[in-house]
């Protein structure tokens, strides 16, 4: 009987210890439940009331008149978005949707009214654009996430009130990159278009993120960016930086990019250490008293052991802005204070006169005169055909690329100081540099000869090429007699409308390539009748593919264009400056916006003008303002009409294309 | 709770009643089961959803033109719900279902209007969507996109699934000209890319395989230049599927839909002039205001820009006369115009027509 009670007792014990293990159990098990199955509910009901929580400050934005299409860009005449950063009135948008310039602005709040707002400033930086309508009641300010808070793989989601019934439109992503575009934005996967720029990213919370814009990480334009629209890549502008340059803005002040004025060699953005290659006369940079060879070391106490770094401290600063700087010249610490500017007076390339000869041996070093020109800075030192350059400054040059990295930094104020050897006599000369002439001299000593090498090498003669990736095809002229051991000049033929034919380019290009060391490539555009600015994109292609193949002087890679040919060919060398000096446009008016001249990648010009010409006007108005940038602009009187150049200009032609890396 | 379990059968081993130990087995096989119930429950939506899909082979196949397109079956008996397009015109409609089932298909209706097509396959006790059972959806809700977008699904392959949200509730309406389609209802506009090559037809289900919409064409937005994806709720449709299906559906062109009155109003009726219109896109500014004229009673005045005709925006001079078109000269038009950074409406009337 106790047996039994004690037993009964157990079992009563081991009932309750049961319940309440059950009991335990089985609310895990409900919370489990509920957690798991419940949170795609929860989490679209936080993405929902996120919306509702930043939908007050959201505006719609209509404009009324202006541009019907930039470039080859159609604008959107829709609504736009735009957020409420300060409670008097003062909205965010993206600069996108002001490209097209309207001359009328209307903004729509939240709750449908509408209202007249001004343009008051533009970050030209982050492509911002501030407005400032009229208000009677405070409008509702969102709450803006610290940008120490903001972690790639959190939710965000992009907003606008685009769409018909002014309700806001949704993307749901999440944050996929922090500091992109050299420091300037978040990047999301939420898709991010017309239909939302300027419109917040907002966390699960509905605090803003940032203001969505199109950014690119290499154009700079109102539309860069535009192209990845809906692509799983957008930006925004964190709002955190954007309330920072606030007061600027309201005062109306525009924000530009800021300028040091420092140009760099190479284009290894990620390999290479900052080293100063030049200095741009009276830039910031140059005031500041910093010299080619100093290698910048400190931006604002961060280390910028690659041009990459150096890159993101400067491009994410406004023009104004003061970095404090530190450079080391050999083992000196330099530090300095110094302020960003908008823009730098035109670049001015120094000239002493000298045409060098091309692939000499490495031993002796040095670098040998081809040709001096009359009336130059060198012809008056006394310096001599045959000469040979063997330092600059006191710093030995090795071959030619070595003086023309030198010959980037000189002022044109500042003599020269050069040693020379002629047979076996040494030579001291002080030459001060002149502006860079554009004039072609009537004769050149000719190239030296070649003849074809034993071994292998590529093809020769007549050539088919074709770009895999492309419709377009191309032909190309080779020399018989090429020898991978000198350099070519390379000259990209773009056609007229209709097309050259195979026949004439070859009758007109074959002799100038073997007797001056040239390559013709000759693409043709997909539609016969006219080239399109998408085949830029192709055209450099092209080239970078017979660059590889053949052995091509970097210093020498031109475009030549007749009339539409010639217009392209400017776009060419406006978008890849990097790899085209030279563009002779023969009847053709500029396209393009042409970039800065700056010392490390030379572009010429050689553009031919007539009286009857179809754009006469737009050819002297391009002629006249690439001479304001200071570029080198050679010019062709062709008389009353325009059309091919005869026997006399084309020698010119060559004889400019023979003398493009002149120093 | 293993080491509870644990613990707890070494120290009573003898005094377990058997029940209670399967129920702990049960209790601990529910936990397991239960921290992948969300995604085994998308699965079984999609599992279910799936066979509701069709493939549809029609006309097409040059120019750039797909043979293809999706559908959704809404009913056991082998009634199809797709969008009207050229791919219909054709005699030869193959329908081709998820078991990879073939079978030749009648087109029993179709309206331009709406964009919406019903065929009928002879098959019985299928999977389907129930049309009045179909639900609505919120911005921001969670969907599935169902379709057989770029073809990539054949024979007895299942279509694709796509997931994504409600980015807003909308109309493509709008102003005229910005959609290249006839129909002009409410959209459901969707953040993901659902419509692709062939996925117009396709079922856009909420997260629970409810059906939302069917998924519309390839459409551009001609205001921004982007491609909209979206989706007609299903409400918005229903009676003219029904009207199909019962033969009662009396089909109407798309012309039907927005006529120009025979008579209509222009600037010169109601006494306005705009500036000379010589940029592609003039913004209408008031050039000058006839006297006595309709717009001299209403108080317009020259340097007044013009904003909306009828609360439609209108950006340019071209757009303010050919929105005028659209109105009879007999109706009431209302002008809203902005003069020195305020908003002025203004109701104007053009004159009694002389007999």
């Amino acid at each position: 009987m106790i047996q039994d009670q004690v037993r009964v007792t157990h079992r009563w014990n081991l009932i309750t210890t049961l319940c309440a293990l059950v009991a335990v159990c089985v609310a895990s098990a409900a919370s489990d439940r509920l957690h798991a199955q419940d949170l795609p509910r929860l989490e679209q009901q936080a993405m929902q009331a996120a919306v509702a929580r930043v939908a007050p400050s959201i505006v719609r934005i209509e404009t009324v008149g202006g541009l019907e299409r930039i470039g080859k860009v159609l604008l959107g005449t829709g609504p736009t978005t735009g957020l409420i950063v300060s409670a008097d009135g003062y909205i965010i948008s993206s600069a996108f949707n002001f490209a097209q310039k309207p001359s009328s602005i209307l903004v729509g709040l939240s709750d449908g009214t509408r209202t007249p707002a001004k343009l008051v400033a533009t970050d030209h930086q982050r492509m911002l654009v501030l407005l400032k309508i009229h208000v009677e009641e405070n409008l509702p300010v969102p709450e803006a996430v610290p940008e120490n808070e903001m972690q790639v793989g959190q939710w965000s989601i992009a907003v606008g009130r685009t769409f018909e019934g002014g309700q806001p439109n949704m993307s749901a992503g999440i944050v996929s990159g922090l500091n992109r575009i050299w420091g300037k934005a978040i990047q999301t996967d939420a898709k991010v278009s017309p239909a939302n720029y300027g419109g917040p990213l907002v966390d699960i919370r509905g605090r803003v993120l940032g203001v969505l814009v199109p950014l690119s990480p290499q154009a700079t334009n109102d539309l860069a960016g535009v192209e990845w629209y809906d692509s799983g890549i957008g930006f925004a502008v964190p709002l955190a930086h954007i309330n920072s340059v606030l007061p600027r803005l309201k005062e109306g002040t525009d924000l530009k990019p800021g300028i040091l004025g420092v140009s760099f060699n190479g284009n290894d953005l990620y390999g290479k250490q900052p080293i100063i290659a030049s200095c741009r006369p009276n830039s910031p940079a140059y005031k500041a008293g910093l010299k080619a060879g100093d290698r910048i070391a400190e931006i604002d106490g961060q280390v910028t052991d690659r041009q990459a770094q150096l890159r993101q401290a400067i491009n994410r600063r406004y023009a104004g802005d003061t970095l404090k700087v530190v450079v080391m010249r050999d083992k000196e610490r330099i530090e300095r204070d110094i302020a960003l500017v908008d823009q730098l007076e035109p670049f001015h390339r120094p000239f002493l006169g000298i045409l060098p000869k091309r692939d000499t041996p490495a031993d002796p070093a040095g670098v040998v005169v081809r040709f001096i020109y009359p009336e130059s800075p060198a012809a008056k030192a006394g310096l001599l055909p045959g000469d040979r350059i063997t330092s600059v400054d006191g710093k030995a040059v090795a071959n030619l690329a070595a003086l023309v990295e030198s010959a980037n930094a000189w002022d044109l104020d500042q003599p020269v100081k050069l040693e020379a050897d002629r047979a076996g006599e040494k030579l001291t000369l002080e030459i001060k540099p002149v502006a860079e002439v554009s004039a072609v001299p009537g004769e050149l000593p000719a190239v030296d000869p070649v003849t074809a090498p034993a071994g292998e090498r590529p093809q020769v003669g007549r050539i088919d090429a074709k770009l895999p990736e492309f419709k377009n095809e191309c032909i190309a002229y080779v020399p018989d007699s090429y020898n991978p051991q000198a350099s070519y000049g390379l000259v990209v033929w773009l056609h007229p409308p209709g097309g050259t034919k195979e026949e004439e380019l070859l009758a007109r290009w074959k002799e100038a390539c073997d007797k001056h060391r040239l390559i013709l490539l000759a693409p043709r555009s997909a539609d016969p009748a006219k080239w399109l600015p998408p085949e830029v994109d192709f055209i450099a292609k092209a080239i970078a593919q017979i660059r590889e193949t053949y052995n091509i002087d970097a210093q020498r890679v031109v475009i030549v264009g007749y009339q539409g040919g010639g217009s392209l060919a400017f776009a060419v060398a406006f978008a890849h400056r990097d790899v085209v000096h030279g563009v002779a446009a023969i009847d053709a008016p500029i396209l393009g916006k042409p970039p800065e001249n700056e010392p490390v990648h030379r572009l010429a010009f050689f553009i031919t003008t007539a009286k009857k010409a179809n754009f006469a006007d737009q050819i002297k108005g391009g002629i006249e303002g690439l001479k304001q940038m200071k570029y080198s602009v050679t010019t062709r009187d062709q008389g009353d009409a325009a059309r091919q150049l005869n026997d006399e200009e084309f020698a010119e032609l060559v004889r400019w294309i023979d003398s493009l890396d002149k120093i | 709770m293993q080491t509870l379990l644990k613990c707890f059968l070494t120290a009573r081993p003898k005094i377990i009643p058997f029940r209670l130990l399967a129920m702990m087995a049960t209790l601990a096989f529910c936990l397991v089961a239960n921290s992948n119930s969300a995604t085994a429950s998308l699965r079984q939506v999609i599992a279910q959803t799936q066979p509701k899909i069709v493939k549809i082979y029609g006309a097409g196949g040059f120019q750039g033109l797909e043979a293809y397109q999706s559908g959704m079956l809404i009913s056991a008996e082998g009634h199809v719900l797709t969008v009207w397009s050229y791919v219909l015109d054709t005699d030869e409609i193959l329908v081709v279902l998820d078991d990879g089932r073939k079978f030749k298909a009648k087109l029993m209706g179709a309206d331009p209007r709406s964009e919406l097509a019903v065929l009928k396959i002879e098959a019985d006790d299928l999977a389907h969507f129930d049309l009045p059972a179909a639900v609505q959806a919120e911005s921001g809700a969670r969907v599935l996109a169902f379709s057989n977008l770029f073809g990539v699904a054949t024979g007895d392959e299942p279509a694709s699934v796509q997931h994504g949200h409600v980015a807003v509730k909308s109309q493509l309406e709008a102003r005229r000209g910005v959609f290249d389609t006839t129909y002009k209802g409410a959209v459901y506009i969707l953040d993901a890319m659902t419509n692709n090559p062939g996925a117009a037809g396709g079922a856009l289900t909420n997260g629970e395989g409810q059906l939302l919409g069917m998924l519309g064409k390839e459409l551009k937005n001609s205001l921004n230049n982007t491609w909209v994806n979206y989706a007609i709720p299903v409400d918005q449709i229903t009676k003219t599927v029904d009207d199909i299906r019962t033969g009662k559906f009396v089909r109407q062109t798309a012309d039907e839909l927005e006529k120009k009155p025979e008579k209509a109003l222009n600037l010169e009726l109601l006494g306005m002039v705009l500036v000379p219109d010589v940029l592609e896109r003039t913004p209408p500014f008031v050039d000058a205001v006839r006297a006595d004229s309709p717009a001299a009673a209403a108080g317009l005045r020259a340097d007044d820009l013009v904003l909306f005709v009828n609360d439609r925006l209108v950006q340019s001079c071209k757009a303010m006369i050919s929105e005028l078109e659209f109105i009879d000269r007999i109706d009431p038009v209302k002008i809203t115009v902005i003069r020195d950074q305020d908003l002025v409406d203004v109701n104007l009337s053009a004159p009694a027509e002389k007999k």
